[in-house]
């Protein structure tokens, strides 16, 4: 179902010129689903760098451990026995009557899975919200992952997941596969309880190795083990990025009066005068995220906190700059 | 022990104790529901503060409210005794009975500004909260009425609310039938110890030996006085003695003439420029200043044009002094109604003065203008069917031989529905018809002329005082006067048997010289000789005018006999017709209030005279069922259809009350015998029970406050 247009200024390979309309499509009729185009625009311009070199399949941007034939010259070898005779560079046999091998820099493409978390709790709407919801904006983000990893022909694998895995849509590179990624994200309908450990824990061995794994969540979990899991990925040498998206309500719990909260997921509901536990409130959920902050930098994890209220693009290219200047180093 | 407050005023502040409570029900947010994700850091957050901020809100609550209640109690001036008000009441069982001064003398300001009486009810009902459960007592009202207002009980609560719910009656003071009710209420028990306890402003009015019982030497009641006199504000000055109302009918304005006396009831002060005013229908008409001298009666006479002869009601009034009540007094006066008169003239001639009506017409108005309230028509026999009688109010048959045929009938229908007629004689008059014709108006049969011979003595009214209304005026000089009148001819009467009549006056030999009947609502009167000099030399008489004319004024109803009966308070109304036939009667009080007298035959109309004011009376066509008559009085929400007034008259207060003389211990002690009794004036009553007298609470209430707040303050910081 067509419910709006996406305007590119960018060239999307094999599927439309500058300055096109694309349209949106798959997204719950009942959400506003906000799509800046100027959002996206801004951001295409950054290119999303991996860190390290990951393998691939399709040449792309990301550097590549494998050197071959590419289009990028890397360095000259003796040859040897059982290398590509077309590699030999004649120029060079003519003159020294030594052979000689050129080396080049393979480039692949980045296979990138995104995990979002369509527990219960994602799905906290705000009686006095104007701009994005909490699930709204989580799927504005990772659409705009999306759309910069598929424009860079990388491969985009998208996994929804609450206590389990709801589900799953493998990476792929094709331009074509953006509309299933976004078909997945307008599926989403937030319910049941937050599992990450469980998740990963089911997901890491299918997960291709030295790939990127971003995972979009709220992380408002009771689970204590999330270090662990961290640490788990980051031994299968995957580019973790976490992104925390959280509202400003679940920060500063700003209701007054006699309120019962009653849970998004399973958690007895609770009556009381946010007033009496504003400041308690506010001290746990700091010391939450910084939480978080401390084992993501010890792990060599990015760690993204995200306020709804945060304009998604500057987010975003924060985020990229500063992947892009730990690339340079 | 007992709690007393110096300013029991500042106790209203208690109520603001509610308004914390108010405000915290009124901002009682509305539990909202809200679905929220990190419910279960909220549960983590809660239980680490839940135990310093839930309680600290009751806690506050209840100190805010602690602070109100103990700073309205300070301000109250709260004193802690530990004897209370007893000095009144025995320690041992006893029999006491509290006579409480209710007249209207006790009604007098305080300087508190409440009324004397109010503050003997307050005293009351203090006491009446001590009272002892082994005591037993009876209430006396202590004015003319001497009413028991509680027997005996053994409850004080109730009774001192009964009490100081009452305000003073305008009645007298008559201490001595009180003492006798107290002393006969006494007699009923059989407590070893009898106390009368009095709480009067020891007015002399009411202390009478004749209302005393008789003490004997074995009587060991123990009188108590509490004297309130020292609480009234200023004495009393002044009072109205009386108010009378005439009229003066020679005047073609009609000037209705209203005379107060007011006396100074000081034995030492003058007044100087008193303020008099006159009221009437609660419009102030007129005012003037008097001067007073001590101990002197003052006449200030007021009028007032009444041109359309309306009925006046009002009051004069005297400024403000220290007793209200004597202040003003009520007065209604009646003017006479214009009654029309219809004069058949049965033995016309053209010599004017030689007419059968021609004295007749001269008396009923005397000048011949429309000045007097009497207005005579004269119509001959012949004219007689051109008139139409119902437009008369009395009609006067003067010598006709036979009336119109038929008329008669007429003449009944016009008798039975109020008209009065009078019939004189004389020798025209053919005795057959008057006896077969009119038979049914006439309450006697005429029998035959008695002449008196040239050369003997004539016929004479037989006359004394009499108590009759028409002739009450008829006294001294010219009853003698009337006794000299010569009667040569009268018509001898006999009366009819199946007739109830009256003969008013009779001549010297016994023969009936008025006769009186009624029939229907009207009124018959037949005067056995002539109304002209043919038989008598009376028309030419001094009297003969206003022997007419009361009799004109008696048969139409129009006697000012009920608003002359000017009563006092608690005086019955007394019947002022015989009769009335035909009428149920109705009392419209000052208040409003309307009342059916109990029909019946007593002398007593009306008792419910307690308030001074104009009380009307209304009079309607008697209901058809007389068995829907209540033998008591009743009182009735609004006036039937069809009644119409039939009078008004006064009810005001007895200034022998208003004297501010005091009576002296001693003329008690001499009054009361050889009896016990003790004069406590009100000031020492309360000085033995002065709050004075305990420990004040104020400061330690207010120190309550301060930490109070102290703590309030505090938890509010840790919040």
């Amino acid at each position: 179902m067509i419910i709006g247009w996406l305007r590119v200024t960018r060239p999307i390979p094999g599927r439309s010129t500058p300055n096109t309309l694309v349209p949106l499509v798959f997204m719950n009729p009942q959400d506003t689903f906000e799509y800046d185009p100027q959002i996206l625009a801004r951001i295409s311009s950054l290119k999303l760098q991996a860190m390290g070199l990951v393998e691939g399949i399709l040449t792309g941007h990301h550097r590549s451990h494998h050197k071959g034939s590419s289009v990028e010259f890397a360095e000259y070898k003796d040859y040897t026995p059982g290398d590509e005779i077309r590699h030999i560079d004649w120029k060079v046999v003519g003159k020294t009557d030594k052979y000689h091998v050129k080396q080049f820099e393979q480039t692949t493409n980045l296979k990138c899975t995104i995990l979002f978390d369509a527990s219960g709790s994602m799905g906290y709407v705000s009686s006095h919200d104007r701009g994005l919801s909490k699930i709204d904006y989580a799927r504005t983000l990772v659409a705009a992952l999306s759309f910069l990893l598929l424009k860079q022909f990388d491969a985009v694998g998208l996994t929804l997941f609450n206590d389990k895995v709801v589900s799953h849509i493998p990476p792929r590179s094709k331009p074509s596969h953006f509309q299933h990624l976004l078909h997945g994200l307008a599926s989403v309908e937030p319910g049941g309880v937050t599992r990450i450990q469980d998740v990963i824990g089911g997901l890491v061995e299918r997960l291709p190795g030295r790939s990127m794994l971003i995972l979009v969540s709220d992380l408002l979990t009771r689970e204590k083990t999330l270090e662990h899991t961290l640490r788990l990925l980051r031994s299968r040498e995957l580019e973790v990025i976490l992104f925390q998206v959280l509202h400003p309500d679940e920060v500063s719990l700003p209701f007054a009066g006699d309120i019962v909260f009653e849970s998004l997921e399973d958690d007895p509901s609770v009556g009381l005068d946010p007033l009496d536990v504003r400041e308690e409130y506010r001290g746990e959920i700091q010391r939450q995220i910084a939480h978080y902050r401390i084992i993501c930098e010890s792990l060599g994890i990015n760690y993204v906190f995200l306020e709804t209220s945060t304009p998604l693009e500057q987010g975003l290219s924060y985020f990229l700059l500063k992947r892009k200047s730990q690339v340079k180093q | 022990m007992s709690l007393q407050f110096l300013s029991p005023i500042y106790l209203l502040g208690l109520l603001a104790a509610g308004i914390p409570v108010l405000i915290h029900l009124l901002t009682r947010r509305q539990q909202k529901h809200i679905r929220f994700s990190a419910v279960y850091l909220l549960s983590q957050s809660r239980q680490r503060s839940i135990r310093r901020s839930t309680p600290n809100r009751l806690l506050l609550l209840l100190l805010r409210c602690l602070a109100i209640l103990c700073f309205s109690l300070a301000l109250a001036h709260p004193i802690f005794s530990f004897t209370g008000p007893q000095s009144l009441l025995p320690e041992s069982p006893s029999a006491t009975v509290f006579i409480l001064d209710d007249s209207f003398s006790m009604s007098a300001a305080t300087k508190t500004g409440g009324s004397l009486f109010h503050s003997a009810a307050e005293k009351f009902g203090t006491l009446a909260k001590s009272i002892r459960k082994e005591t037993s007592y009876a209430v006396v009202s202590g004015s003319a009425e001497a009413r028991v207002w509680k027997g005996w009980a053994d409850s004080g609560e109730s009774v001192g609310k009964l009490i100081s719910g009452s305000v003073a009656s305008f009645q007298t003071t008559s201490m001595g039938r009180a003492i006798a009710e107290a002393v006969h209420l006494l007699d009923e028990t059989s407590q070893p110890e009898k106390r009368i306890v009095i709480f009067t402003d020891l007015q002399k009015n009411g202390w009478t030996q004749g209302d005393l019982p008789e003490f004997s030497s074995g009587d060991s009641y123990k009188i108590q006085i509490v004297d309130f006199s020292a609480l009234q504000a200023q004495p009393n000055r002044a009072a109205i003695e009386s108010v009378s109302v005439d009229q003066e009918f020679l005047t073609n304005t009609r000037i209705v003439r209203v005379r107060a006396e007011t006396r100074n009831l000081s034995k030492t002060q003058p007044l100087a420029q008193l303020a008099v005013s006159l009221w009437t229908h609660d419009k102030k008409l007129s005012e003037g200043m008097i001067d007073l001298p001590s101990q002197t009666l003052v006449a200030r006479d007021f009028s007032f044009p009444q041109p359309g002869g309306e009925p006046v009601e009002g009051y004069v009034e005297i400024q403000e002094d220290g007793l209200m009540p004597d202040n003003r007094r009520y007065f209604t006066f009646q003017p006479d109604q214009t009654i029309k008169v219809l004069v058949v003239d049965g033995d016309p001639k053209t010599v004017e003065h030689q007419s059968e009506s021609f004295y007749v017409e001269r008396a009923l108005n005397p000048f011949s203008v429309a000045l007097s309230n009497i207005e005579p028509t004269v119509s001959t026999l012949n004219e007689l069917p051109q008139r139409t009688i119902m437009d008369y109010s009395v009609v006067i048959l003067c010598n006709v031989r036979e009336l119109p045929l038929g008329f008669e009938i007429e003449l009944e229908r016009y008798v039975l529905h109020g008209g009065a007629l009078l019939v004189a004689l004389g020798d025209q008059v053919d005795p057959k018809y008057y006896n077969e014709k009119l038979g049914s108006l006439l309450p006697v049969t005429l029998e035959t002329i008695l002449t008196v011979p040239p050369d003997q003595d004539a016929f004479h009214f037989a006359l004394e005082e009499s108590g009759h209304r028409a002739l009450n005026v008829f006294t001294g000089q010219p009853l003698l006067e009337m006794r000299d009148i010569q009667f040569h001819s009268i018509y001898d009467v006999k009366p009819r048997e199946d007739a109830a009549s009256s003969i008013p006056m009779r001549f010297s030999n016994g023969s009936p010289a008025l006769v009186e009947s009624d029939l229907g609502k009207g009124k018959i009167l037949l005067f056995t000789s002539s109304l002209d000099r043919d038989w008598n030399n009376f028309p030419i008489q001094p009297t003969f005018l206003p022997w007419l004319q009361r009799w004109v004024k008696y048969s139409a109803h129009s006697l000012e006999s009920l608003s002359h009966q000017d009563l006092l308070v608690s005086q019955p109304l007394k019947r002022w017709q015989e009769g009335l036939p035909g009428t149920t009667l109705f009392v419209q009080m000052p208040g409003g209030k309307i009342v059916r007298p109990p029909q019946s035959t007593d002398e007593i109309l009306f008792r419910d005279t307690t308030h001074p004011g104009v009380y009307r009376v209304y009079q309607m066509a008697k209901e058809e069922n007389p068995g829907a008559q209540e033998p008591v009085e009743t009182v009735v929400p609004a006036l039937p259809e069809g009644t119409e007034l039939a009078g008004t008259f006064t009810v005001n207060v007895d200034t022998g009350e208003s004297d501010p003389e005091k009576i002296p211990l001693a003329e008690i002690q001499k009054l009361l015998g050889n009896l016990d009794v003790e004069l406590i004036p009100v000031d020492e009553l309360d000085k033995s029970t002065a709050p004075q007298e305990g420990f004040p609470f104020t400061t330690p209430l207010l120190l309550l406050v301060s930490g109070f707040l102290f703590w309030e303050g505090f938890l509010v910081r840790r919040e």
